[in-house]
């Protein structure tokens, strides 16, 4: 089952190639913050100060951990599957921007989600997400106990909103170093994370 | 800050929904329609459904008479984010009066609800309360009764949403008289399939 049960009422699905011909056709307004996920536009969480902060924070750092050969993408689309084009706070692609220009990346080697306002639904909508398309590392900040919380292993889970679910998840906080799995010998203070 | 528990949904607006029906997202017969922002899928149409649905518009129609017209599954305006196409809806007037845009203020406002039970009684009767509709109908097929929803009340202590302070279950046996027709009875039994 691939919809959201918890609805009470079921909404018109749209598909990624819908969704990009929405955008195309200039539909939503100019700016709007909005993603597709399991063929459902969600409104994504409003910018406060120390989120974009974190976001800035957290690609630089990753920029120097990953290196060339490597892409930071800031709240960037993904094309993760037919009905998903989310855009993560930040998102590790291999290759450089030029690759992207026919077709939005798809699977990113580490996701990572800025929560404040949203820790829940990044944690268990997103989560499920994308474990379902398979990504290895995903990393959710979370604002409000200042701490990373590090997803990794997915695995089947008829509970969870889309099937599946981290079964992997360790918890970092400030004076901890942590690694990104697709960037061998990484050491990342969280610090340099934070905002 | 307060956190979201799921999802926020993009809402649309009535104009963004005609567009998504000018570009073909959307054809006219698609049992979508647009509900406070969004685009719900409407419950499947059984034969009970049809069913119960030709009954109501013919018993409406006798009850309300000259004047007043009903309207089937066609669409209504309920402000700039909704345009639902409520079952049954009865409309001052004749048809020629709105060639050139949807009625606004229906008189009574009618759903037939059997898997759809929980969307009639909460989303759609905030949407029909928040516009002041005054007399909402829903024909119960799970229970074989009329659920009647009268005095819209907007949202406080005692609601959180928009929604009907006046709610009455009417068995097979009973008689409704509707708000704007007075003087009418109509069995609720003419109206169950």
């Amino acid at each position: 089952m691939r919809s959201m049960a918890s609805y009470e009422a079921r909404t018109r699905r749209f598909s990624r190639a819908e969704y990009e011909r929405l955008i195309d056709l200039g539909v939503f307004q100019p700016g709007e913050a909005i993603e597709l996920i399991g063929g459902e536009l969600m409104v994504a969480e409003p910018q406060g100060t120390a989120h974009y902060t974190a976001i800035r924070k957290t690609a630089k750092a990753l920029e120097a951990a990953f290196g060339p050969g490597w892409e930071v993408r800031t709240e960037g689309p993904i094309g993760l599957d037919d009905d998903s084009e989310p855009e993560p706070d930040v998102a590790v692609v291999s290759g450089s921007p030029e690759d992207y220009s026919r077709a939005h990346p798809s699977r990113p080697a580490l996701t990572v989600e800025v929560s404040e306002s949203s820790l829940a639904v990044d944690r268990r909508h997103k989560g499920s997400l994308y474990a379902r398309a398979g990504l290895a590392d995903y990393w959710i900040l979370n604002l409000v106990d200042r701490v990373l919380e590090v997803y990794r292993e997915p695995a089947p889970d008829p509970a969870a909103p889309f099937g599946w679910r981290y079964t992997r998840r360790e918890v970092f906080d400030a004076s901890a170093r942590v690694n990104a799995l697709a960037a061998a010998g990484s050491s990342i203070p969280v610090s340099y994370l934070l905002p | 800050m307060t956190q979201a528990e799921r999802p926020v949904l993009r809402r649309w607006t009535r104009h963004e929904y005609e567009r998504l029906i000018d570009h073909g997202f959307l054809a006219e017969d698609d049992p979508v329609e647009l509900l406070d922002g969004l685009l719900l899928v409407k419950e499947p149409q059984h034969s009970a459904h049809r069913t119960a649905v030709l009954l109501v518009a013919k018993a409406v129609e006798r009850a309300f008479g000259e004047g007043w017209f009903v309207q089937t599954q066609s669409p209504i305006i309920l402000g700039d984010r909704s345009e639902p196409e409520p079952d049954v809806c009865v409309v001052r007037g004749s048809p020629r009066d709105y060639v050139d845009a949807h009625p606004t203020r229906p008189a009574l406002v009618v759903e037939v609800a059997q898997s759809g039970l929980r969307l009639a009684r909460g989303r759609k009767a905030a949407a029909y309360a928040r516009a002041r509709i005054a007399d909402y109908w829903i024909v119960n097929l799970v229970d074989r009764v009329l659920e009647v929803h009268r005095e819209p009340a907007r949202p406080g202590p005692a609601r959180r949403h928009w929604g009907y302070a006046a709610i009455e279950t009417l068995g097979a046996d009973a008689t409704i008289t509707p708000f704007s027709a007075p003087s009418a009875g109509i069995p609720v039994a003419d109206l169950l399939p």
